[in-house]
């Protein structure tokens, strides 16, 4: 795998949109206190106000700043999405190479329980998870990463397995380096980019379930987040708020969802070499 | 064949396995009598005391743990999913009235799609490198990435608020007393935008997949022998080069045919549209517990199976799989 990744995503032109589109997200996340100018949980006796200079796009039903809900739920979308993006690379990273190097009667079992978790409908065990636990920020992070590795742990198995045969691992096994050694010096390094696609793959999914889960009201109360503005917005469509209300939420999270599928699919001639020069647009 | 069935069997059951302990455990993990966390607080106000006993009774509520696992069981068998106290009728039937909605949401979106994205994807891969599969493919790309409750949302602020042509909610005119083809007119126009939304999110899929195997096709020495023997652009595109990169496609339309009904879900809450993903939703408002998990059971199997003739169609398609295994 010597692969130079920065090259392949700086080098495509949707690679370096998808780059500068996320870079202004996180800008947003980043300086939200210094950008909202209030607080976006407080509530006023001025509601559905059209956006003027003191509130950008306006307010909502309950008189909160729209604005200021907008650049907060971005550090909720971000916090999540790159959250779960590491727990579950990290997992699927264990789970898969063990799987590769240890193998026999460990490998076939791990693997038919990653088939298990592949075919279960994810989102509605969600569903019923939240609807008992009624969940706050972190459990529906931990909640989406136990969910969200196994596709990625059977990628990093077969990446691994062919990896193991190469023939400077082969050295060093027959150096007498054992199971934890080679998986740290060898197979881990080499499955880097692999790792890094995983993530970015994971973080986008993560993305779009917080926002879903968000949207139909499965979230954490005490934080904004765009799935809850969509949610309350949706319920006066028939009003002519949406067009400062509902669209602006709806057109961030679909921008960071697809400056993240840009930066991966930049990516993707790590996956598979075959497809380098004419994929990269 | 036999190798892979026997290797997908225990799949099966672990996934099987799986969901029957999460919905067996998880109400029994929480504090509290078992009828009231199994069935919740809000369905307890509202049930009367006869079905509360007679549920006690039928689920083994008030026995230990064991012989409780044992009346679960018995009354799976059964197919007993317990009872929804908000539609005051046995899960199984609430969830059977839903079903042939989304199966006919599901049923046309991904027909679309599918064809839809591989005639793209065979058109873009044919032409690679050039200006319009770059604009196809970031194209496709950007629609890709936007959420499908997201794109419902927009065409029905479009059709249905702005310009008022289609109905904004629900799968037919209630109470119209419609019948034959008006019927069949109305409906298909509550499904417009539904199917729309679906289709456009699920595109993307069917096409960057065709499209990468057509690359790879399209290098293989009997697409040059076919040039050679001097067929015609369409024979070489659709016969020799599109046929074989539909391989994939059936494999992820199956995927996508379980994960479909849950993928259905946002855009049903979007449309109000009476199928299985907008009665998770009311059942998660409502707090009716035991329709949720009557879901979950239901739709896994409706995967497995999808899973399963996914299996039968690839030996179909490619005679080479069953002689491999």
């Amino acid at each position: 795998m010597h692969v130079d990744l920065k090259k392949e995503v700086t080098h495509s032109s949707p690679g370096r949109f998808g780059i500068a589109a996320f870079a202004v997200i996180v800008l947003l996340a980043l300086f939200a206190p210094l950008l909202a100018g209030y607080d976006p949980i407080a509530q006023s006796v001025h509601s559905f106000l059209a956006p003027s200079w003191s509130h950008p796009l306006g307010t909502n039903h309950v008189g909160q700043d729209i604005w200021g809900q907008l650049v907060y739920g971005a550090r909720t979308s971000l916090l999540v999405g790159i959250s779960v993006g590491l727990l579950s690379t990290l997992l699927a990273a264990i789970v898969g190479t063990s799987a590769a190097l240890i193998g026999g009667v460990y490998d076939s079992i791990v693997m038919r329980v990653v088939d298990a978790l592949i075919v279960i409908p994810i989102i509605i065990v969600l569903i019923l998870v939240a609807a008992y636990l009624r969940p706050n920020m972190w459990t529906i992070i931990v909640l989406l990463s136990l969910l969200g590795w196994q596709g990625g742990a059977r990628i990093v198995r077969a990446q691994a397995l062919s990896l193991k045969e190469e023939l400077h691992v082969a050295a060093a096994r027959s150096f007498g380096a054992g199971t934890r050694y080679l998986m740290r010096r060898h197979i881990v390094p080499d499955l880097g980019p692999i790792l890094l696609v995983e993530f970015v793959y994971t973080m986008r999914r993560a993305v779009f379930m917080e926002a879903g889960l968000a949207f139909i009201g499965i979230s954490d109360p005490n934080l904004m987040s765009w799935g809850v503005i969509m949610r309350e917005a949706m319920e006066y469509s028939y009003l002519n708020v949406w067009a400062w209300w509902l669209l602006p939420a709806g057109i961030a999270l679909s921008l960071l969802i697809v400056s993240i599928t840009f930066i991966g699919h930049s990516m993707e001639p790590v996956m598979d070499p075959r497809l380098r020069g004419e994929a990269s647009a | 064949m036999r190798m892979l069935s026997k290797r997908n069997a225990l799949t099966y059951a672990i996934a099987l396995l799986l969901i029957l302990s999460l919905n067996f455990i998880l109400p029994r993990l929480m504090p509290g009598d078992p009828l009231m966390t199994i069935y919740g607080r809000e369905a307890l106000v509202q049930m009367s005391p006869q079905l509360q006993a007679e549920l006690v009774h039928r689920f083994s509520l008030d026995q230990t743990l064991w012989q409780q696992l044992g009346a679960y069981f018995a009354a799976l068998f059964r197919g007993d999913l317990g009872y929804s106290y908000y539609y005051n009728a046995p899960v199984f039937q609430v969830i059977l009235g839903r079903l042939p909605w989304t199966l006919l949401l599901v049923g046309l979106s991904l027909a679309l799609s599918t064809v839809l994205g591989v005639v793209l994807g065979i058109e873009s891969g044919w032409r690679r490198g050039t200006r319009t599969d770059r604009s196809m493919l970031a194209g496709l790309m950007a629609l890709n990435g936007f959420p499908d409750f997201f794109v419902g949302i927009v065409l029905l602020l479009v059709f249905g608020v702005i310009l008022g042509v289609l109905p904004l909610a629900g799968a037919m005119t209630p109470y119209s007393g419609l019948s034959g083809g008006a019927l069949v007119l109305d409906v298909l126009k509550h499904l417009a935008l539904p199917v729309t939304s679906l289709t456009l999110a699920h595109l993307a899929s069917g096409y960057l997949l065709t499209r990468n195997t057509m690359i790879t096709v399209l290098k293989e020495p009997y697409m040059l022998t076919a040039r050679a023997k001097g067929l015609s652009q369409r024979l070489l595109k659709y016969r020799h080069a599109g046929r074989n990169s539909m391989l994939p496609v059936v494999t992820m339309t199956g995927i996508w045919l379980g994960r479909l009904v849950t993928g259905t879900l946002f855009v049903e809450i979007v449309f109000s549209f009476p199928g299985l993903g907008y009665l998770t939703y009311e059942a998660l408002l409502f707090r009716d517990y035991a329709v949720i998990q009557g879901v979950l059971l239901l739709v896994a199997v409706l995967v497995l199976a999808a899973n399963f003739l996914v299996d039968l169609s690839y030996s179909r398609l490619d005679p080479r799989v069953s002689y491999a295994r």
